[in-house]
């Protein structure tokens, strides 16, 4: 995945004001309007939105097309030699070399790839956010040491790091004394762990620039304690960049999750997951494509949702020249 | 490290009426009555290059050291032991290094083989084969540089050799340059002389490969010195490292000059043979079912396996007898100390489900207990029928049966309701992750909440199933193959609890029963093969009858080569096309 | 200039070692295969497994054994043995290391080549559908995952399966040496397949500076004084709207040359990525350490010489 993706560069807010009205609005009502026009983010949101009930109630949505449970080895799927059946009344997806229904399977993979997703975004802002807001307020040695460390984590290759680290957490008792236990909880670490930095450099800037303006000066000079500045004077500002960030994230997540599945040490078996779907379809593609086709639209759709949803969130929030 | 790859059987010895009617006793000795038959190699012409396409690397090339199967063909072809099997016996030893049948004393405590003259070794050595370097070559099995697997197994009797590291041995004479006698602790002489088949007697020339025993770990394997029809290409120095051995790319094998065709049985027809590692299997496979002078070493994909059998049913070869595999369930720690809740697990598992996920029925027969057919001892135990036991009465499983079991453990309602997570270990890729996935399902049936890894086979063995420690559960894709055709190679490592040890534990389910622990020690001792069968027989079925395992396969490990290819498999070891004896027409 | 050329080289060096220090300990805690028990096999006795330790110095605390590491690296350049290739790690490097450059460089090309002429004719004819259906194929390239890609590319167009036979399939990479045209043939759909994410992230990226440079004032006056519109664009707009990507495209070349794990796999390409993502899974821990120092090298350098570019382009930098 390229340093650039998801368009993660540093980039500075502006706020204008809506001078065809003739009224000054604030930035969040400029933000919501914009929103609201853009037909592409509304149909990128009502996705999103059918993908997480679909998690949400997926035993349910299985039932509603007839399919057997995600779990079970439908014995009669799969011929004498072992080939599973493609496409068929009984199962709408095929079946795997288990004799497990794709179709469930697929449903049920959203739950991983969203909880992973949304959790692992959520873990790797707090993470960059704190570091960030932490580097940028303090400066000195404080900015150095950070800084430093971000820089020794960035020159890590990070993919590999996410395999050695779910490969040490995924066994027995987990890592961090027991804390992460093996399976979600591992792939969701490894996932904020490797995607924080760059949400750190981020903050950091913004809030090196943030830290010089007219109203923190005030603020301190009031004899605010920093805390108190952080937390209602600087955090606010961010909040636009964190949504905006946030949500540029989130696919990258959800992809990084797939690919640690895809490479076998993600969400171990048998809970269904889209990644490792793939590279268990991965040998037979050419007479098995059921397998290796509907998981992959359906990582690529949930993916292309979110990147529909964040470039509109961005481009609301920050309309350069109206892209 | 134990073999997860599968070894043949032999076939002459247990040719009963069962096996015949398996189609497993052929006069060639190897029609399984599926895929092709076991040939001679004749008809094939002079000449050619073999290819071998792999996806896995060798993992020594060094004779002290080389266990895995792919290693054993390679050597097959490379190095003359003191006794071997023909490809197509794989029950009776025959002379290969040595002249004639294998001396041994009427106390069965001294073994005296009598070395061929005229064999010599390969460039850069070339000089003529002697006793003392068969001697040295079983003597370095205990440097701890060379480090052989199984020196202190089948050579521990001899005297001496509890105190060896790689010295002189004072149970191993040479009284002449083509003698050599072996003086034993304990009357065990033709265990022996079985042991022999390994790679281990084959002759290491002292002043050459001394100097590189000496590093550590010790660098002949990158040196090594040919003795059969074909060596690896060196360069003048002997270093095959780098020209006839590229590290995970590939293997030159050229014909030995050195290499008397009157002094061996070998045919030797190809005048070249090619080993290609990497790549995964099923690409490999494709281009061997569809090129020409390809041999696949790996085992073919379910998907491959039908497309063979049904499309081109003279290029795969079903190798019967390949090894047992078994769920071994860790005894010594809770649950599965229970010994009615291995018994419901055992009856619930769908072992002909375990089946059709590799491939179907013609990839092996379903087992019902340890020693496989083929195996001395095999009738003894059951043979197909099984021990008896109720709960691997049904392949397909039992589910009620399961549940009465379950029962009896103290779990009225059938299900499990106690509160441990279980730890399970297979092996990644397909279809080993199948086939653990099936296992985890049985066991999620019964009640149990589980946790499974898939992990490659060398962590699986050296961090989870073979170190008590880890503490894991159960182990669905374990299995043994024979070192030799004794049952002893098969059971006694597996399943005895002397064996236990707190690293590179070799008993996975830790079974310590102390009837089966004396039993074996006797029948380690007995001779005659008909007593050891019986022996051996029994053992099996009280082995069985713990439920410590499970066994579920049988295999037939099937092998395709391209339709040119005239393979002539090692029924001794799974299979492989004997590069010395095969051809291309 | 010296030195503050002088000061990143230093401070790449101390990340290198840092790099080494935390894999050190992160693999440590890796459930690794102990080399003795890799070479002693399945009946080998505790004591057998103890001597060949001692003989191994596997039997010495690990911060010996770091230190051990480190001083054969500096020393000696020995970056240890592959007891489960049976190879030292530096020729199991050498030997894989082309096959990574030909796969980074190769896909740098297309995918610069794609991105460039898509994103400036996207910006230059913005609103239009030449655009939109460059945001949306942009769109689909960051979204898809790149083995998935892979996969279909192979359904469609591998000449041993695929629908339209036309390109070689998986596992058919030789080194360029051993065969050129076939070295070619077999990198065209891996090197499509690498290049299409990234070129989406560049075509977008160059759209929006192109944007942003083509109103800035001095192109109006440009446009002002009568030159052409291409000369306009070419020259001044792409001039300036293409910097960011350059130093883009050094950063993700250094990123890329640790290895591409993900098309390695798919494609079966004997490359750095595939031998430190099977080094982890086999638990062979002097390799896992060799490729990602090798990996980190590349990207220190990377970035190192991508600062130095800035700073002799823009001397305030220097001070930072």
């Amino acid at each position: 995945m390229s340093v650039g993706a998801p368009g993660l560069l540093a980039q500075e807010e502006r706020y204008e004001h809506d001078f065809e009205a003739g009224v000054a609005r604030s930035p969040w009502q400029l933000f919501w309007r914009r929103l609201r026009e853009d037909k592409v983010v509304l149909v990128a949101l009502g996705i999103i939105v059918a993908l997480v009930l679909v998690a949400i109630f997926a035993p349910l949505v299985v039932k509603l097309f007839g399919a057997p449970g995600p779990n079970m080895q439908d014995r009669n799927a799969v011929d004498a030699f072992g080939t599973p059946l493609g496409p068929s009344s009984g199962h709408l997806f095929g079946v795997d070399p288990l004799g497990r229904d794709v179709f469930a399977r697929t449903v049920y993979g959203a739950r991983v790839s969203l909880l992973v997703g949304i959790v692992g975004t959520g873990v790797a802002m707090l993470l960059g956010v704190a570091v960030g807001l932490l580097a940028g307020y303090y400066r000195g040695w404080v900015d150095t040491l950070l800084s430093r460390f971000v820089d020794v984590v960035l020159s890590f290759p990070v993919l590999l790091l996410g395999i050695g680290i779910a490969s040490a957490c995924s066994l027995g008792n987990g890592c961090v004394a027991g804390a992460i236990t093996p399976g979600v909880r591992t792939v969701i670490l490894v996932v904020a762990l490797v995607s924080w930095t760059s949400i750190a450099r981020i903050v950091r800037g913004q809030v090196l620039s943030l830290r010089e303006r007219e109203f923190v000066v005030a603020a301190r000079s009031l004899g605010a304690s920093n805390l108190r500045i952080v937390i209602r004077e600087i955090l606010p500002n961010l909040t636009a960049s964190i949504i905006v960030y946030s949500s540029l994230l989130l696919p990258q997540t959800i992809l990084l999750e797939a690919a640690l599945s895809f490479l076998g040490v993600g969400i171990s078996p048998p809970t269904a997951s889209w990644g490792w779907m793939i590279a268990d379809a991965a040998d037979n593609f050419d007479t098995q494509w059921w397998y290796m086709v509907f998981p992959g639209a359906a990582l690529l759709l949930t993916v292309l949702a979110f990147n529909l949803l964040g470039d509109g969130l961005r481009d609301a929030l920050d309309p350069r020249a109206e892209r | 490290m134990p073999r997860p790859v599968k070894r043949a059987l032999p076939l002459a010895l247990l040719c009963t009426a069962v096996a015949i009617a398996l189609g497993a006793c052929g006069s060639s000795g190897g029609n399984s009555g599926t895929g092709a038959t076991a040939d001679n190699g004749a008809g094939g012409h002079r000449g050619g290059t073999l290819t071998i396409l792999t996806s896995q690397d060798v993992s020594s090339l060094d004779p002290g050291s080389a266990y895995a199967s792919l290693d054993l063909n390679v050597l097959a072809a490379t190095q003359r032991t003191l006794y071997t099997y023909k490809p197509t016996d794989p029950t009776n030893i025959a002379p290969d290094l040595a002249a004639g049948p294998p001396q041994i004393s009427p106390d069965g405590k001294t073994l005296t083989v009598k070395i061929r003259s005229g064999v010599r070794f390969g460039p850069p050595v070339n000089r003529e084969v002697t006793s003392r370097d068969v001697a040295y070559a079983i003597e370095r099995g205990f440097n701890p540089h060379v480090a052989n697997p199984y020196a202190s197994t089948y050579y521990g009797d001899v005297v001496g050799a509890d105190r060896a590291t790689g010295g002189p041995i004072a149970g191993i004479q040479t009284p002449d340059d083509h003698t050599i006698v072996f003086k034993l602790t304990r009357p065990t002489a033709s265990l022996v002389a079985q042991a022999t088949v390994l790679p281990l007697s084959a002759p290491v020339p002292p002043e050459y490969a001394k100097p590189l025993d000496a590093k550590a770990p010790s660098t002949y394997g990158n040196h090594v010195v040919a003795t059969g029809p074909y060596m690896l290409t060196a360069d003048r120095s002997g270093t095959v490292l780098g020209t006839g051995y590229v590290p995970g790319r590939s293997l030159s094998f050229v014909r030995n000059p050195n290499w008397s065709a009157t002094s061996d049985d070998r045919p030797a027809y190809v005048d070249a043979v090619q080993v290609r590692i990497g790549g995964s299997p099923t690409v490999s496979g494709r281009q061997v079912l569809a090129g020409r002078g390809l041999v696949l070493a790996d085992s073919p994909t379910p998907e491959l396996v039908k497309q063979a059998y049904l499309h081109n049913r003279s290029q795969i070869f079903f190798s019967p007898g390949g090894g047992s595999n078994y769920a071994a369930l860790n005894t010594a720690i809770p649950p599965f100390d229970n010994a009615n809740l291995r018994k419901a697990v055992a009856a619930e598992l769908d072992r002909q489900q375990m089946r059709t996920v590799r491939g179907g029925a013609v990839v092996g027969d379903i087992a019902s207990h340890f020693l496989y057919p083929g195996v001395i001892g095999f009738e003894q135990a059951g043979g197909q029928q099984g021990t008896g036991a109720d709960f691997l009465a049904n392949p397909a499983g039992d589910r009620a049966l399961a549940a009465r079991y379950m029962k009896a453990a103290g779990y009225p309602s059938g299900r499990y309701t106690g509160g441990q997570t279980l730890q399970i270990v297979g092996l990644a890729g397909a279809p080993d992750s199948n086939d653990a996935q099936i296992f985890e399902q049985a066991l999620q049936d019964l009640g149990f909440k589980t946790n499974l890894k898939l992990v490659d086979s060398s962590v699986l063995y050296a961090r989870f199933c073979g170190l008590p420690k880890a503490r894991v559960n159960a182990c669905p894709n374990v299995g043994w193959i024979r070192d030799f055709a004794d049952p002893q190679t098969v059971l006694d490592v597996a399943f005895n609890g002397n064996d236990i040890s707190p690293e590179n534990n070799p008993n996975w389910p830790q079974l310590k029963d102390a009837a089966i622990d004396n039993a074996m020690s006797r029948a380690e001792l007995t001779v005659g093969t008909q007593e050891r069968a019986n022996a051996w027989g029994a053992i099996d079925r009280q082995i069985t009858a713990t439920a410590a395992a499970i066994p579920w396969l049988w295999d037939r490990q099937p092998n395709i080569f391209s339709a040119d290819v005239r393979c002539v498999p090692e029924l001794w070891n799974q299979g492989h096309c004997d590069f010395a004896y095969s051809s291309l027409k | 200039m010296a030195a503050y050329v002088l000061r990143r080289v230093l401070w790449g060096i101390v990340l290198l070692a840092l790099v080494s220090l935390l894999t050190f300990v992160i693999f440590y805690v890796l459930p690794s295969a102990d080399p003795a028990q890799l070479r002693a096999g399945r009946d080998a006795s505790p004591a057998t497994l103890h001597e060949i330790r001692v003989s191994l110095g596997l039997d010495r605390p690990l911060p010996a054994q770091y230190w051990t590491y480190v001083t054969h690296l500096v020393f000696h350049a020995d970056l240890g043995y592959s007891y489960f290739s049976g190879a030292s790690v530096g020729s199991l490097l050498i030997d894989r290391l082309p096959a990574t450059i030909s796969l980074t460089l190769g896909a740098v090309v297309v995918w610069l080549l794609v991105a460039v002429p898509l994103g400036v004719i996207s910006a230059v004819r913005r609103g239009t559908w030449v655009d939109k259906l460059t945001t949306g194929g942009a769109l689909l390239g960051v979204s898809a995952p790149v083995y998935w890609l892979g996969l279909v590319a192979l359904y469609l167009f591998a000449d041993d399966i695929g629908k339209w036979p036309l390109l070689p399939g998986a596992g058919s990479y030789v080194p360029f040496t051993n065969n050129p045209g076939k070295w070619f043939a077999s990198l065209i759909l891996p090197w499509f397949v690498l290049a299409s994410t990234f070129a989406a992230v560049y075509a977008r990226l160059l759209r929006g500076n192109m944007i942003e440079v083509l109103s800035e004032d001095y192109v109006r006056t440009a446009r002002a004084k009568g030159l052409s519109e291409r000369r306009v664009v070419w020259r001044h707009g792409l001039r300036a709207a293409v910097t960011p990507l350059v130093t883009l495209a050094g950063l993700d070349i250094g990123l890329l040359l640790g290895g591409a794990v993900l098309t390695e796999t798919v494609f079966d390409i004997p490359g750095i990525g595939r031998l430190n993502y099977d080094a982890i899974i086999h638990a062979d821990y002097n390799v896992i350490q060799g490729t990602v120092l090798l990996a980190a090298c590349f990207v220190i350098v990377a970035n190192i010489v991508v600062d130095v570019g800035y700073a002799y382009l823009d001397p305030r930098v220097r001070e930072a």
